[in-house]
């Protein structure tokens, strides 16, 4: 008995176990993708950079109020127009800032939103955001949001003002409405 | 006059030159190499970028390393701190100076006479290459003290120690090839294979297992890194060494890992000779040049070496010298008494 | 040896700052050791490099934009973070969720604890020096990431719970993406068991070091796999089940010597059970809505309540004080798993070696965004 536990220590089985799992390893195809050139496409619920459309916006600060951290900025003001002969009450968005680089990609904001489809939305597969002058190049402003000024797109991906919209990242027409 | 000249003086000088720069190379591809063959066990593609499939990554490192910053501590022994990498660079360097790579040769003609493309075969080779690498030990040891580093000298004690402990067990393996080939010269040492018929792993296969073991824990690789244990050490003995002076230090790891594996390849494997030298029709074997030979078994050795680093899980300190007093130096001793007998029974 | 003997020379004890800049502290752990040789005399870890008042941060919150915070604890499980704040939320509101909203809820946890091991796995086998297993591990993980991108968009910091329930419907094909991996899942805790269970080394470096004993363990408050490596059978799931763990059939698996190994193979049959776990509620999933009727703005009565869910690190607890009618907590307390097994730390390393320390802080798998909160 102790002789053969004596040559079993001798004769390590239980190395060769772990050699025999990398030796075959090393025959197998690897996972590395190769980034620049090869991508892995996100999901499509991905959290990226926002995507921001003044038009739908209704100015309702939801998103405003959703955000942990407090950091989109709004300012708007009223304006008057008479319709049929009614006054009207309208909220233009004088400003809509996003300092982006504060963000923490929660995705409370879109949750937020009540427009159809969603003003705001992070649904953008974008995701190099990387600068060199945070302050600047990564706070947002409502121009910049739509048109992601110095942000890198993700392939085939194109800006808000260029006619993208939440679900349909290549901003494509797809015959009937877009759809969130 | 002018014979000698030649002879004693442009030869050998052309003939070191080669080797060196030849050496460096390959030291500065196994770096490569271990990437590599590390990232393919790994699952993933090692350097390719630099150079066609990242062929010129250590000609890059290179550059880098050459190009950085080189920071010596404020508190540091500043005279040892600069002797440290020079101490294990060039003992692991010297000892290529006895390898014999391939036995005489006219370079197919080129030459008017047989020369040994090796520096030299002393009669005591052996011992001289023992000898030299135990030199190395110093470079380590100075260098974790003088960087007046706490982790730098841990690293270098555990050096000491390991390196004392793991020398016995390795002598006495290459007593065992000694016992077989009857000379000290590592070219005897091959022609005495060619002259047995056999290769001498086959009568000294645990000799060849404990000469190994030794040389990955001479040489401070995984599963005996202990040294450098980064996760425990951050880097050990070289901590705060950067630039060149820490390449000389990563460098000398791999020359050291190539002298245990032409040691390992010339006493157990037959050195320069095809296999089966002694089979008459395995002839066709001998079109390939002897250094090929020599080439493609040293690197099987330094294969085993990077197959052992990613697999395995270091040892601790404590267990490292049990496995060296308790179990090789033990089963060394009896090798050589089995070796021995065999000798005495075959050769009477 | 006989009696103490006087010593030639001065000794002295070496004192050594192990981290806060440490390949092997796991962050930001800073461990002053007193050290003779190699040998630990006296450890003390020393915690805040990482300290973002996120307790505080809770104070000024409404209670469902908290749940992004609670991602920020233990950053490489933030599932079971957001199922803790809910499951606490829920139990203060006295909400019941919805059957299918659980079941997703356990199946993101469950596969949030694989991910946490399976980092646990791959850091504690580098520092014992085996680099291999981190990438077969991470290989793995980065699938589970992916299949947490599918499902509600972000890959570490999830934000996939909310009061109530869950804010998204599973999306097409996740299912079948699901139960392909967790099939295929046990094959690879084979194949890293082949790399290290067996294996001498790895044998030697964990039988035996860390040992803390059941009565200890319980003493300073241990959960998770290092008390269960001790040998008693605590889990939250089991003894106080929560979401739908009482529908579910699994096993605790528990080890006896409480040490380092014992904790590993631990750890190794989590992952397995919680593959399990995941398997099950992929077949029962229930049909229905992921979220129950949760009003806008959370008024909350007067209260204190604390509840805890299982996390891969042992027992994560909320404990919220709240003001009447208050949309926000007054008080939140955490109580992370991490910070009280840490605590062990000094004892478990007593006596051992440097290298030891890194394989005890290994084993005890700390998270310092948890510890420091």
């Amino acid at each position: 008995m102790a002789v053969a536990q004596f040559f079993s220590k001798l004769i390590p089985t239980d190395l060769f176990a772990g050699l025999r799992v990398t030796g075959g390893y090393f025959f197998k195809k690897k996972e590395t993708v190769q980034f620049p050139e090869q991508r892995k496409e996100p999901a499509d619920r991905f959290r990226g950079l926002f995507g921001y459309d003044v038009n739908r916006c209704i100015d309702c600060h939801l998103c405003a109020r959703a955000c942990p951290i407090n950091i989109i900025f709004i300012r708007d003001h009223a304006e008057y127009e008479e319709i049929d002969g009614k006054k009207k009450k309208k909220l233009i968005v004088d400003r809509y800032d996003i300092d982006v680089k504060r963000c923490m990609f929660c995705g409370l904001c879109q949750e937020a939103c009540p427009t159809e489809p969603k003003s705001i939305w992070l649904t953008t597969k974008t995701y190099e955001g990387a600068n060199y002058e945070r302050n600047e190049t990564l706070y947002f402003t409502k121009e910049r949001l739509m048109s992601w000024d110095g942000i890198r797109a993700y392939p085939g991906v194109v800006p808000p003002d260029h006619g993208h919209a939440p679900g349909n990242p290549t901003g494509a027409k797809t015959g009937g409405g877009e759809a969130a | 006059m002018h014979a000698a000249l030649i002879q004693f003086i442009v030869i050998p000088v052309v003939k070191i030159a080669v080797i060196l720069g030849v050496v460096l190379l390959v030291v500065a591809y196994l770096t490569f190499a271990e990437r590599k063959i590390l990232a393919y066990m790994q699952v993933r593609l090692g350097p390719n970028r630099v150079g066609p499939k990242g062929w010129l990554q250590p000609i890059a490192d290179g550059l880098k390393l050459f190009v950085k910053e080189d920071l010596i501590p404020a508190k540091a022994e500043k005279a040892v701190f600069l002797l440290a990498p020079a101490m294990i660079m060039i003992p692991a360097l010297l000892a290529f100076s006895v390898i014999p790579f391939a036995p005489a040769t006219k370079l197919f003609g080129l030459l008017p006479k047989a020369i040994p493309p090796y520096v030299t075969d002393i009669n005591i080779a052996l011992l001289f290459v023992l000898g030299i690498s135990s030199i190395g030990v110093y470079g380590i040891i100075l260098g974790g003290w003088s960087s007046n580093n706490k982790f730098s000298l841990m690293g270098g004690l555990r050096s000491a120690a390991q390196m004392v402990s793991y020398e016995v067990p390795m002598g006495f393996a290459i007593i065992a090839v000694l016992l077989m080939a009857r000379s000290l010269s590592l070219v005897q040492i091959v022609k005495a294979q060619q002259a047995a018929h056999l290769w001498f792993f086959v009568p000294g296969i645990l000799a060849l297992g404990i000469y190994f073991i030794c040389g990955v824990a001479e040489t401070n690789r995984n599963p005996f890194d202990l040294p450098e244990a980064e996760s425990e050490l951050v880097a050990g003995f070289h901590t705060e060494y950067s630039g060149m002076k820490f390449a000389f230090f990563f460098l000398a790891e791999y020359t050291n890992m190539l002298v245990v594996s032409s040691l390992a390849t010339i006493m157990f494997f037959g050195g320069w000779l095809r296999p089966f030298p002694n089979v008459a029709w395995l002839s066709f074997l001998g079109v390939v040049p002897p250094v090929i030979w020599f080439a493609v078994k040293v690197a099987g050795f330094i294969f085993v070496y990077m197959w052992f680093r990613g697999t395995f899980p270091r040892y601790r300190f404590d267990q490292l010298m049990q496995v060296g007093w308790k179990w090789l130096i033990p089963l060394s001793l009896a090798n050589l008494v089995i070796v021995g007998a065999g000798v005495l029974l075959v050769k009477g | 040896m006989g009696g103490p003997l006087e010593p030639l020379f001065d000794v002295e004890e070496m004192e050594l700052s192990f981290g806060p800049q440490h390949p092997s502290t796991h962050g930001v752990l800073r461990v002053m050791l007193k050290l003779d040789g190699e040998k630990i005399m006296d450890a003390k870890p020393i915690i805040g490099y990482l300290h973002r008042g996120t307790e505080k941060l809770f104070e000024t919150e409404p209670f469902p934009q908290c749940i992004p915070h609670t991602d920020r604890l233990d950053y490489v499980a933030s599932a079971t973070n957001n199922q803790g704040f809910v499951v606490t939320m829920e139990k203060l509101l006295g909400i019941t969720i919805p059957p299918r909203a659980a079941y997703i809820r356990m199946i993101l946890a469950e596969l949030g604890r694989i991910s946490s091991h399976l980092v646990w796995l791959a850091t504690h086998a580098i520092d014992l020096g085996a680099i291999t297993p981190f990438f077969y591990n991470f290989r793995e993980r980065e699938e589970i990431l992916d299949l947490f991108e599918a499902y509600c968009g972000a890959r570490l910091t999830l934000n996939t719970m909310r009061i109530g329930g869950v804010p998204f419907e599973l999306p097409d094909g996740w299912v079948d993406r699901c139960s392909d991996f967790i099939d295929r899942f046990p094959a690879h805790v084979d194949e890293y068991e082949q790399l290290l269970t067996e294996n001498r080394i790895w044998k030697r470096r964990t039988v035996g070091v860390g040992v803390i004993s059941a009565e200890e363990a319980i003493e300073m408050g241990l959960t998770g796999p290092p008390l269960r490596g001790s040998g008693v059978k605590w889990d939250i799931r089991k003894v106080f089940p929560y979401d739908h763990y009482d529908e579910i059939d699994f096993e605790i698996p528990v080890g006896t010597n409480g040490d380092t190994y014992d904790r590993y193979l631990v750890r190794l049959q989590e992952m397995r059970q919680s593959a399990r776990i995941v398997r099950q509620c992929l077949d029962k999933l229930p049909d229905g809505p992921v979220i129950a009727k949760v009003p806008k703005v959370l008024r909350a009565p007067e209260g204190m309540v604390y509840a805890s869910v299982e996390a891969p690190k042992g027992e994560l607890g909320y404990f919220i004080v709240t003001t009447p009618k208050g949309t926000k907590p007054y008080r939140c307390h955490v109580r992370p798993p991490s910070f009280i097994n840490l605590q062990a730390l000094p004892e478990m390393v007593q006596g051992l070696l440097v290298a030891d320390l890194v394989a005890v802080i290994g084993t005890l798998d700390i998270v310092l965004g948890e510890i420091d909160r």
